[in-house]
C-alpha cells in the first residue's frame, strides 16, 4: 500500500492509501471527538462529531468516512468546528431523554464526557421529550431507548463482530429506533447474549442488568485475565470494585478472541449456588461438616492410603497446574492406572479417530479457531457452537456473512446456523456417518480441481458408498447431497467443525471419516473438534485421558474402593457421575460448588473459581493462556494444585 | 464597597442545590463579606427588590414557578441557573414523557399510601404546566452551573467569576451532570 502525506493542523502526517482521515489522525496522535466510531467496526458517519475542515472541500466532512488522500490540508479544531460540535451535542441531548442524574451510565457515558469537554451547560433548543420504551425482557440486557443516540455501534457489533445481526434500525426518520429482529422484545429475539452491544454503547441505552449501578468504570480496578469456561480462551478484563466483580469486558473486541459470549460475560456474575469455602468431612451423624485442612488431609490419607484400588477423575475445568499435580498424585504416588477425565469418551473418540486417519498425527493436527474466519467453506457436523462455544459460532456467522463462505450443516436439529446454510442436511439421529460418506462420494464423483493434487488416499474411504441408496436411507434429497458436494469440491480452503452430536456416539470411525472429508476439501485437513470443558485439551495433554476406558469398567464391577474427583469450578449438575460412584466407599471431591457428587463424598475440598486463581489453561486449539485472580479470596484457601500436592506428600509418608 | 446583592429562588427541585451552595466550606465566610443575600430560602425574605445576581434552583413546572422566575428576571441584572433541574429539566423532567392528567392522578389518587385522595383544585394551589421546562426556555438565562447537585467547587467558581465581573462557564474538569 502506498504511503500518503497529509497536513493536519499544520503538521505533516503520514497515512496509507485507503485510510480515512480519522485513521490518519489516530495514527498520528491527533485527538478527534467521536461517538459512532468504534475500533474494529466499519464507519458510518452517523454522529458528525468528527467533522473536520479540509481545504478545497465544499463542506465540513466527517473524518471517519472521508477518505484520506495525498496532499490534503486538514484542520480538526477551529472555532467553527467547535461551535458545530457543541451544537451537535445540544441536538443529541434535546432529541431524546438524556437525564444524567438518574442514568445508569453516568460517569462512564461518552456523550456526557463530550458534553463536559465542550462545556455544554445548557441546550438552546426545545426538548423533544419523546415517549420511549425500556425493554427489559432479556435475562441479562436492558435496552433503554430514552438514552439512545442512534450511533449504530450496537447494530454494527452485532452484525460485524458477533455475526448474529439480531439488532438493526427499525422505522424511519424521527421514529427511527434500534430494534431486535422484526421489532420484537430483545428477550424473544435471535440475540445470542454476547454482550457486545452494551460494551460498545456510548451511553446508557444498552446495559447489563448484573452490572448496573454496581460501580463506574473509573471506580473499578481492571484485571486482565482469560475466560476458561469453553476453551476458546477469550482475553477478558475483569472490573472489580471493593473486591466485588462488577463486570467482565473484552479488552479489545476487534481482536478475534476479544468477542466474549454469554458464558464469559455473565456466568461469573450469576453464581448458581454458594461456593465451598472450607474443607468438609462427615461427622459422627454422617453429615458434611466444615473442618480444618489438617483434619481433611488426615482423613484422606487414611481413606486413600490403605492400598485399595483408587480411581481418579478430573474435570477439564481445572487448571493445567492442578491437572499435572493430580496426574502425579494418581499415577506416581498412588500408582493407580484408573485415571480419566470426565470427558474421557470424547478423548477416546477424537484421538482414536485421528489415529485411524493418520497414525502419526495427534490432537496437534487440529486447525486453529481463527482459520474459520478465512475459510471459504465451513461444514458443521453435529454441533451447535452458539450454545457450546458461542465465539466459534460467531466466527462461523461472520465468515458466512462477510466472506460469503459456503456453510454446510449436517444436523437433524435446527440451530442458529441452519437458516444461513447453503445446504442443510438433516440425517436422522445416528446416521451422520452415512451422510458424511455420501457427501465424500459425491465430491469424488463431482471431481476435485487438479490443483488439489492426489487425493486418492482419502477418496478411497468413500468409494463403496451408493449416493442414491444413502439418500433414500437418510431421507435426504439427492440434489442436496450433490449441492453440498459441489460447493465443497470447489472450495479451496474448507474447514470442518464437529461437536457433541458426533462425539455422543463414541464412534471413532465418524471422526476418521470427517478427517478424510476435510482432507478432500483442503490441501491440509482442517478440522476442529469442540471439546466439552474449557481445559479439556490441557487435561488430555497432561495424559489424564484414559485410552482404554478402564475407569468406567472397574467402577461397574464395584472393585474400586476409593475415588478422587477433581471437579474444579464446573457449576453443572452431575447426577449421572454421582450414580456411577455408588459402590465406592471413600470419595474425595474437590469442587467450587456443592453438587450430587459432593453430597456422597466422604471429604469435600474447596476449589477456587477461575476468577479467583492464577493458572494456565490450554484452548481447544492448543494455545496456552494464563488467568490472573480477578477477585481476592482468603489466603487460607489453598489452590487446587497446592491442595493435591499436600495430599500427595502425606500419602508418601 | 457596597455588598453585591444576590437573590436566590427555589423552584421545582429538591433544595439540594441550595445545600450545595452552603457546602462551599470557608468560602461562605469570604462570600458573606462580599455579598448580601436578599430574597432567598436561606434568609426567608419574601419580597423582591433589585439585585445584581438572581440565582434559580429548579425547573419551571407550574404557574407560580413561572411567575417567580419572570419576576426575578425583572429584578436581576444577571440570572444564574443552578443545578441540573434549572439547566436541563433534571429529575423533575421525568414527567415530561407522561400526560399531565396521569401524573396528577398517580400522585394524588393512585399512590398506595393515599386514602380517598383527590386532585387539589383551588386558587391557592398553582396549576401544573403541561411540561416541566429548563429555566432558559421561559426566561433569558446568563450563566449556568449544572450538576445534581452542582459541585461546591463549581458554585464557588461561578460566584467568584461573577464577583470579578465575568460571566462564568464552568470548566470541563469540575463540570458534572450527576
Amino acid at each position: 500500500m502506498s504511503e500518503i502525506t497529509l497536513t493536519i493542523n499544520g503538521k505533516q502526517c503520514k497515512g496509507k492509501q485507503g485510510d480515512s482521515v480519522l485513521d490518519v489522525c489516530v495514527a498520528n496522535g491527533i485527538e478527534l471527538p467521536t461517538l459512532c466510531h468504534f475500533k474494529g467496526l466499519s464507519d458510518v458517519g452517523a454522529c458528525r462529531m468528527c467533522l473536520v475542515e479540509i481545504e478545497k472541500e465544499r463542506n465540513l466532512v466527517p473524518a471517519c468516512t472521508h477518505p484520506a488522500s495525498d496532499g490534503q490540508v486538514v484542520r480538526t479544531s477551529t472555532e467553527k468546528l467547535e461551535k458545530y460540535r457543541r451544537l451537535i451535542l445540544e441536538l443529541l441531548f434535546t432529541e431524546r431523554n438524556h437525564l444524567c442524574a438518574y442514568c445508569v451510565a453516568t460517569g462512564d457515558c461518552e456523550l456526557q464526557k463530550l458534553a463536559y469537554k465542550y462545556q455544554m451547560d445548557n441546550a438552546r433548543y426545545e426538548y423533544a421529550w419523546p415517549v420511549k420504551t425500556v425493554d427489559s425482557s432479556h435475562p441479562y440486557i436492558v435496552m433503554d431507548h430514552n438514552r439512545c443516540i442512534l450511533c449504530g455501534r450496537c447494530i454494527r457489533i452485532c452484525d460485524e463482530i458477533t455475526g448474529a445481526h439480531a439488532l438493526d434500525f427499525g422505522k424511519r426518520g424521527w421514529k427511527t429506533n434500534v430494534c431486535a429482529d422484526i421489532n420484537q422484545p430483545l428477550g424473544e429475539s435471535s440475540c445470542i447474549s454476547c454482550g457486545g452491544c452494551f460494551q460498545a454503547c456510548p451511553t446508557g441505552a444498552i446495559f447489563s442488568k448484573a452490572s448496573a449501578y454496581k460501580g463506574k468504570t473509573a471506580e473499578c480496578t481492571a484485571v486482565s485475565s482469560v475466560c476458561t469456561i469453553c476453551g476458546v480462551g477469550c482475553d477478558i478484563k475483569g472490573l472489580v470494585k471493593d473486591n466485588h466483580l462488577v463486570k467482565i469486558e473484552s479488552p479489545d473486541m476487534a481482536k478475534p478472541r476479544g468477542l466474549l459470549c454469554q458464558m464469559g460475560r455473565f456466568e461469573s456474575l450469576y453464581n448458581p449456588t454458594e461456593k465451598v469455602r472450607t474443607p468438609l468431612k462427615r461427622n459422627s451423624k454422617g453429615q458434611l461438616q466444615s473442618c480444618t485442612y489438617k483434619e481433611a488431609f488426615e482423613t484422606i490419607a487414611k481413606g486413600l492410603g490403605s492400598g485399595d484400588t483408587v480411581a481418579g477423575l478430573a474435570s477439564g475445568r481445572a487448571s493445567n497446574e492442578a491437572l499435572k499435580a493430580f496426574s502425579d498424585l494418581m499415577t506416581k504416588t498412588l500408582g493407580s492406572k484408573l485415571v480419566d477425565t470426565l470427558d474421557g469418551n470424547d478423548f477416546r473418540t477424537i484421538t482414536e479417530g485421528i489415529a485411524r486417519f493418520d497414525a502419526r498425527a495427534g490432537l496437534g493436527m487440529e486447525a486453529s479457531l481463527e482459520e474459520i474466519l478465512t475459510a471459504d467453506s465451513i461444514v458443521v457436523i453435529g454441533a451447535n457452537p452458539i450454545k457450546s462455544h458461542p465465539v466459534v459460532g460467531s466466527y462461523i456467522l461472520r465468515a458466512t456473512a462477510k466472506n460469503k463462505s459456503n456453510l454446510v450443516v449436517i444436523d437433524p436439529l435446527r440451530n442458529p446456523f441452519t437458516f444461513r446454510a447453503t445446504v442443510w442436511l438433516r440425517p436422522p439421529e445416528g446416521k451422520k456417518a452415512l451422510a458424511v460418506k455420501a457427501i465424500g462420494k459425491a465430491i469424488v464423483e463431482h471431481g476435485l480441481p487438479k490443483s488439489a493434487g492426489d487425493k486418492s488416499k482419502f477418496s478411497v474411504n468413500f468409494k463403496d458408498t451408493d449416493i442414491k441408496k444413502a439418500a433414500k436411507d437418510l431421507d435426504i434429497d439427492v440434489h442436496d447431497i450433490n449441492r453440498a458436494a459441489e460447493v465443497l469440491a470447489e472450495s479451496k480452503n474448507g474447514i470442518i467443525i464437529y461437536g457433541d452430536g458426533v462425539l455422543q456416539y463414541k464412534d471413532a470411525d465418524i471422526v476418521a471419516l470427517i478427517l478424510n472429508l476435510a482432507a478432500l476439501i483442503n490441501t491440509q485437513p482442517k478440522v476442529i473438534s469442540l471439546k466439552r470443558y474449557g481445559n479439556s485439551r490441557g487435561a488430555w495433554d497432561a495424559g489424564l485421558g484414559n485410552p482404554d476406558n478402564t475407569v468406567a469398567a472397574e467402577l461397574n464391577k464395584g472393585k474400586v474402593k476409593g475415588a478422587y474427583l477433581l471437579l474444579a469450578d464446573d457449576p453443572a449438575e452431575s447426577q449421572a457421575l454421582a450414580d456411577s460412584l455408588g459402590s465406592v466407599e471413600f470419595v474425595v471431591a474437590q469442587a467450587s460448588y456443592l453438587s450430587p457428587v459432593t453430597a456422597l463424598a466422604s471429604v469435600v475440598l474447596p476449589s477456587l473459581h477461575w476468577t479467583e486463581s492464577k493458572g494456565t489453561y490450554t484452548t481447544i486449539d492448543g494455545i496456552l493462556k494464563s488467568t490472573a485472580p480477578i477477585v481476592k479470596v482468603s489466603e487460607d484457601i489453598l489452590t487446587d494444585a497446592d491442595t493435591i500436592k499436600e495430599i500427595a506428600s502425606r500419602l508418601k509418608k | 464597597m457596597a455588598k453585591v446583592k444576590i437573590a436566590t429562588v427555589w423552584l421545582e427541585s429538591c433544595a439540594g442545590c441550595h445545600m450545595s451552595l452552603l457546602d462551599v466550606d470557608e468560602f461562605i465566610i469570604d462570600l458573606s463579606k462580599l455579598v448580601e443575600f436578599r430574597r432567598s430560602p436561606i434568609t426567608d425574605i419574601k419580597g423582591f427588590d433589585d439585585v445584581v445576581v438572581g440565582i434559580i434552583e429548579g425547573c419551571i413546572g407550574n404557574e407560580e414557578e413561572k411567575e417567580v422566575a419572570e419576576e426575578l428576571r425583572q429584578h436581576s441584572q444577571i440570572i444564574m441557573a443552578l443545578g441540573d433541574c434549572a439547566c436541563f429539566g433534571g429529575v423533575c423532567a421525568m414527567r415530561n414523557t407522561l400526560d399531565k392528567a396521569d401524573v396528577l392522578k398517580r400522585a394524588y389518587i393512585d399512590t398506595p399510601s393515599t386514602y380517598k385522595g383527590k386532585i387539589p383544585k383551588s386558587p391557592g394551589v398553582p396549576e401544573l404546566l403541561n411540561k416541566v421546562y429548563p429555566v432558559n426556555q421561559i426566561i433569558k438565562v446568563d450563566c449556568y452551573i449544572p450538576g445534581c447537585p452542582p459541585e461546591p467547587e463549581a458554585i464557588k467558581y461561578g460566584l467568584t467569576e461573577l464577583l470579578a465581573g465575568r460571566i462564568p462557564v464552568v470548566p470541563s474538569n469540575i463540570m458534572r451532570f450527576d
